[in-house]
C-alpha cells in the first residue's frame, strides 16, 4: 500500500465513518418523506415527473426518427474534428492526440487517491443504466411506417402512419436484450455483495480501467464506427489500410495509450519520485498546447543553415552569459548590487520593446523576449542567494527555460511543411480546443497580475490595471475579436505581420484576462488584514507574502468563480466564427449543411457539437468539485 | 524591605542590561485622533515589561509600532540599536528579530503547522528545510503539541493555535517577543496552557513585552507593568508596587475594577 497524503485519508475516514452512523431509510419512506410528504409536494413530484417524461420522449423522438441524417454527422467526423487539415498528415493529428491521452492516463494514475469502487455501488449503477433503457424503449413512439420508395406513409388527415405498439416493442427486441442483461448482472452483484460484510467489498481501481480500457477496444474492432465515405450514393465504412487513414487501430493505440500512462502513474504514485512527477507531469501540460501545435501538427521545415549560423549560437549564448549572469548576482556578498542591477536590466529589456515598436534599432523577437525573463530572473535571485545547491537550482532553471523558449521560438517561426488546402491551418474541434487552451494558459498568470496591480498599494499599477480591467470589461468579446483581427493589422510597424489567428489569440488573450483578474481580485479582498500582518511580522519580503500566504489563499477561495471562467472562454471560442475562423460550431452550422449529399442537415451535427461541448465542460466542473474539496479541508 | 525599595531594586538590577526597545515621545494619530501622546519608556534587554490599561488606551497601538505594523509620526522608536525609519532595510531587519503574537492568532489556514513555523527559517533565514523542520519540531515539543505538527490550523482548538503561533514567532530565533492579548480570543478552559508557555519564556530569559488584561500572568512573571490610560504611560513599577501600592488615582480605579 503506498503512502497517502494526510488529506485524502482524511477523507476516507470521513466516507467511511458515514454510512454507519446514518439510518437506512427504504426506498418507499424514502419516496414518502421526500416527494411525498404532502399534498402540495405530491402534485409537483408529478408535475415534475410529467415534464421529464415529456422531455425525454421529445429527446428519444428526435434522435430516432427516420428524418435523421447521422450519416451526415458520421461522415463528416473529420471536418468536425480538424476541417481543412490534409488528410495524409493525419499521422501527426494522430500524434498529437496520443500525447494528450497518454499524459492524461499518466496524470489520472498518479493523481486518483481513490482505491476502489464499491461493488454495491456498480450493482446500482448496472441497474439503474437496465431500467432506464428499458423506460426509453417503452416511452419512445413507434417507427413511422415507409412505402417501398422509403417515403414515410401518412393517413388521409395528413397524420404519419406508424406501426403498433406490440410490433414496436418486438421490434426494440435488442434493446429489450441490453436492459434484460444489464439489470441482471446488476442485481446479482447487488444480492451477492448485500450482506453486511460484503457490503464494502470494492472492486480495484485498476481493474476498473482495465476492464473499460478492454470493452472500448472491443467495440472498436466489432461496431465500424469512424471515418465513412461517400461512394457512388451509399456510405461505406473504410476499412483500414495505413495508420493515417483507418481509425480502428489509431484508436485501439489512443486507449492503449490510456492504460499504459495510467499504469505508469499509478506505479511513479507509490514510488518516491511521486512529488517530482506531479511536478513533471504538470509542467508537460503546460508545454503540451504550444509543443504539440507548432512542433508536431505544423511540422517546420527548419533551415538548418540559419539554425547553426543564428538560432543555435543565440540559444546558447543567452543560455551561458545568462547562466554566468546569475551567478554573479546570487554571490552572497552581492548585496544591493544585485537589485541595482536586475532593475537595470529590467529597464533595458523593457526600452528594448520601445525600440522595437519605433523601429530604432533591429533585434530578434526572441532576444527581446529573453532580455525580458532574464532581468525577471535577476529580480529572483536575491531568493536564491545562500549555498551552491540553491544558486545551482536558479542557473539550471534559467538555462532549461532558455533551451525551451529558443527551441519553441526556432519552430514558431519556421514555416510549415503542412501542404494547406485552404488559408485556414486548423478547424473544427482542434482549433476550439487550441484557442481555449492558449488563452486560458495565456490569460491565467496576466490575470493574476492585473488582480495584485489593482489591489497594489502604487497607484500607478493600481491606476493602470483598474482602466485596463474597467476598458475591457465595459466591450464586448465579438467587438474585441474583431478589432484584433481587422484593426491592430492596420497599426503595426512596416514589416510586422501578425497572423489572423495570432491576433485573435491576443484579443481573446486581454479579454479573459480582464475577467480572471475581477475574480481573483474577489479572492484577494477575502483574505483578513490579520494574515498580512502575520507575514509581515514573521519577517517574509512583499514578494514572499504574495507567493506564499495571499496568492494560495485566494486562488482557493476563487477556484469557482476561476472555473466559471475557464468554461465560458471554452464555450465563447464559438464567436471566433463571426471573424471567419471555422470553429467546431461553425462546421456544423454552415459546413456540412452547405455538402451537396446533406444539403441543410444541420440539427444533428449540433446536437453533436452540444454534446460534446457539454461533455469537456463537465470534466472542467467535476474536476474543481474535487479541488474544491481537497483543498478545502485546510480551512475547516 | 518595603515596596518602593523593591521597585528601586529591580531598577537596580535592569540597570546595567543593554536596552533593547527605546522610545521617545512616541505619537501615534488617527485622522485628528491621537493614538499615542508622547510615550517615553525603555525595555530592558531579558525584560518582562506587561502593559495593561483599559481599552482604547493605546497600548495594542503602542505595541504594533514596534514592529511598524503601525507607522508612528512622531518621536523615535529604537529596538536592539536600530532605529525604525521608512528605509525599509531596516524595518526587515527588525522583524526578523522581533517575534509576534496576535490575539487572533493569524496563522497561515492553508498550511500545515509544521509549514506555518518553517516558512520564515526557509525563506528568510535560508535555512535548509531538514534543519528547519528539526527546530520546528524541537519547538512544538516546547510548546507541548508535538503531535500536531502535520494537522492544518483548522483543525486545532484556540489554545493549541495559539502556541502554535508562540513556535512560529520563535522559529526565527527572536530576541524580543511582543505579545498582543494573546489569551482574549480563547475559551477559559484554554487560557492557562498558553499562559504556561508563556511563563517557561519569560523564565528562559528573552525579552518580553505582553499586551494582556491577566493579572495574575503580571504578578508571576513580570519584571515591570506600565499602567496606560489615554494613550500615554500613567504608571510604571514593579508587581508589588503596582498591586499593593499604586500612586495614581487612574491606576487605583483600574484595579478596583478588574481584581
Amino acid at each position: 500500500m503506498q503512502e497517502e497524503d494526510p488529506i485524502s485519508v482524511a477523507l476516507k475516514q470521513e466516507e467511511d465513518a458515514a454510512p454507519n452512523e446514518a439510518p437506512r431509510l427504504s426506498v418507499l419512506q424514502w419516496l414518502r418523506s421526500n416527494l411525498f410528504s404532502n399534498w402540495a409536494n405530491a402534485i409537483l413530484t408529478l408535475l415534475g415527473a410529467l415534464a421529464a417524461f415529456l422531455m425525454l420522449r421529445g429527446v428519444l423522438n428526435f434522435v430516432f426518427s427516420e428524418n435523421r441524417e447521422w450519416v451526415a454527422v458520421r461522415t463528416n467526423l473529420r471536418a468536425l474534428m480538424t476541417l481543412s487539415y490534409p488528410e495524409s498528415q493525419y499521422v501527426r493529428v494522430w500524434v498529437a492526440l496520443g500525447f494528450v491521452v497518454g499524459l492524461a492516463g499518466l496524470s489520472a494514475g498518479i493523481w486518483s487517491d481513490w482505491g476502489g469502487l464499491p461493488i454495491r455501488r456498480l450493482a446500482t449503477w448496472f441497474m439503474g443504466i437496465g431500467g432506464l433503457i428499458a423506460l426509453c424503449v417503452v416511452v419512445r413512439e413507434p417507427s413511422v411506417l415507409m412505402d417501398s420508395e422509403g417515403k414515410a406513409l401518412s393517413t388521409l388527415e395528413g397524420s404519419l402512419q406508424r406501426e403498433s405498439f406490440g410490433a414496436a416493442m418486438a421490434d426494440r427486441v435488442d434493446w429489450w436484450i441490453a436492459a434484460l442483461v444489464l439489470f441482471t448482472v446488476g442485481a446479482v452483484l447487488w444480492s451477492r455483495y448485500s450482506s453486511v460484510q460484503r457490503r464494502h467489498v470494492e472492486l480495484p481501481i485498476t481493474s476498473i480501467v482495465y476492464v473499460g480500457i478492454g470493452i472500448a477496444i472491443l467495440t472498436l474492432w466489432v461496431v465500424p464506427y469512424g471515418h465513412y465515405a461517400f461512394v457512388d450514393g451509399t456510405y461505406i465504412a473504410e476499412s483500414g489500410t495505413t495508420v493515417a487513414f483507418s481509425t480502428q487501430m489509431p484508436w485501439t493505440v489512443m486507449w492503449v495509450l490510456l492504460g499504459l500512462g495510467f499504469l505508469v502513474g499509478r506505479f511513479l504514485r507509490s514510488s518516491q519520485y511521486v512529488g517530482m512527477s506531479k511536478t513533471g507531469s504538470n509542467l508537460l501540460w503546460l508545454i503540451c498546447p504550444f509543443a504539440l501545435f507548432w512542433v508536431v501538427l505544423r511540422d517546420p521545415a527548419l533551415d538548418y543553415g540559419h539554425v547553426m549560423s543564428t538560432d543555435l549560437p543565440m540559444g546558447l549564448a543567452f543560455g551561458l552569459l545568462g547562466a554566468g549572469a546569475l551567478w554573479l548576482l546570487t554571490r552572497s556578498d552581492i548585496g544591493e548590487a544585485g537589485r541595482i542591477a536586475a532593475t537595470l536590466l529590467l529597464i533595458f529589456a523593457i526600452f528594448n520593446w520601445v525600440a522595437a515598436f519605433f523601429g530604432w534599432y533591429p533585434m530578434l523577437q526572441k532576444a527581446r523576449i529573453s532580455f525580458l525573463l532574464l532581468a525577471f530572473a535577476a529580480l529572483l535571485a536575491p531568493n536564491f542567494i545562500g549555498d551552491i545547491a540553491k544558486r545551482r537550482q536558479l542557473v539550471l532553471g534559467w538555462v532549461g527555460v532558455m533551451a525551451l523558449v529558443h527551441y519553441l521560438a526556432t519552430m514558431i517561426n519556421t514555416p510549415s511543411t503542412v501542404d494547406l488546402q485552404s488559408d485556414e491551418f486548423l478547424g473544427g474541434l482542434g482549433l476550439t480546443l487550441f484557442v481555449a487552451v492558449i488563452v486560458v494558459v495565456l490569460s491565467f498568470p496576466l490575470g493574476v497580475l492585473l488582480a495584485l496591480g489593482r489591489t497594489s498599494k502604487f497607484p500607478i499599477f493600481r491606476m493602470l490595471s483598474t482602466s485596463y480591467i474597467e476598458i475591457i470589461r465595459g466591450v464586448p468579446l465579438i467587438s474585441v475579436l474583431i478589432f484584433f483581427s481587422v484593426m491592430v493589422p492596420l497599426f503595426l510597424p512596416d514589416g510586422m505581420e501578425l497572423a489572423e489567428l495570432a491576433a485573435v489569440l491576443t484579443g481573446y488573450t486581454l479579454f479573459s484576462a480582464a475577467y480572471l483578474a475581477e475574480n481573483v481580485r474577489g479572492g484577494l479582498q477575502s483574505i483578513t488584514k490579520g494574515q498580512y500582518e502575520a507575514a509581515d511580522a514573521i519577517g517574509l519580503t512583499s514578494a514572499q507574502r504574495t507567493g506564499f500566504i495571499v496568492l494560495p489563499q485566494a486562488l482557493t477561495v476563487s477556484i469557482p468563480q476561476l472555473v466559471g471562467q475557464v468554461i465560458s472562454s471554452f464555450k465563447e471560442t464559438s464567436l471566433l466564427a463571426i471573424i471567419g475562423l471555422f470553429d467546431f460550431l461553425r462546421v456544423a452550422n454552415s459546413v456540412i449543411p452547405a455538402q451537396s449529399e446533406f444539403m441543410g442537415v444541420k440539427r444533428e451535427g449540433i446536437l453533436v457539437v452540444a454534446m460534446i461541448y457539454f461533455f469537456f465542460n463537465f470534466i472542467i466542473s467535476k474536476y474543481s468539485q474535487r479541488l474544491e474539496r481537497r483543498v478545502g479541508l485546510g480551512e475547516r | 524591605m518595603n515596596i518602593d525599595d523593591a521597585t528601586a531594586a529591580a531598577n537596580d538590577r535592569l540597570a546595567d542590561r543593554d536596552d533593547m526597545i527605546v522610545c521617545v515621545n512616541v505619537d501615534k494619530f488617527y485622522g485628528d485622533f491621537q493614538a499615542l501622546k508622547g510615550v517615553t519608556a525603555t525595555i530592558k534587554e531579558g525584560e518582562v515589561a506587561v502593559v495593561c490599561g483599559p481599552s482604547g488606551s493605546g497600548k495594542s497601538t503602542w505595541i504594533r509600532c514596534i514592529n511598524r505594523l503601525e507607522v508612528h509620526q512622531g518621536g523615535d522608536i529604537v529596538v536592539d540599536g536600530i532605529e525604525l525609519t521608512n528605509d525599509l532595510r531596516n524595518i526587515e531587519k527588525i522583524r526578523s528579530e522581533v517575534g509576534m503574537v496576535f490575539q487572533q492568532f493569524n496563522l497561515f489556514p492553508h498550511l500545515t503547522v509544521l509549514d506555518n513555523i518553517t516558512l520564515a527559517p526557509i525563506w528568510v533565514r535560508k535555512k535548509p528545510r531538514a534543519e528547519a523542520e528539526s527546530m520546528a519540531r524541537a519547538l512544538l515539543e516546547r510548546v507541548g503539541i508535538p503531535e500536531q505538527a502535520e494537522k492544518f490550523p483548522g483543525q486545532l482548538s484556540g489554545g493549541q493555535q495559539q502556541r502554535v503561533a508562540i513556535a512560529r514567532s520563535l522559529a526565527m530565533e527572536p530576541r524580543v517577543m511582543l505579545f498582543d492579548e494573546p489569551t482574549s480570543a480563547l475559551d477559559p478552559e484554554m487560557i492557562k496552557e498558553v499562559l504556561d508557555v508563556m511563563k517557561e519564556l519569560a523564565r528562559s530569559g528573552i525579552t518580553m513585552m505582553v499586551v494582556t488584561h491577566e493579572m495574575g500572568f503580571a504578578r508571576e512573571v513580570a519584571d515591570r507593568i506600565m499602567f496606560m490610560e489615554g494613550g500615554e504611560i500613567v504608571e510604571v513599577g514593579t508587581p508589588e508596587h503596582f498591586f499593593t501600592n499604586p500612586t495614581e488615582d487612574r491606576t487605583k480605579l483600574f484595579l478596583s475594577q478588574i481584581l
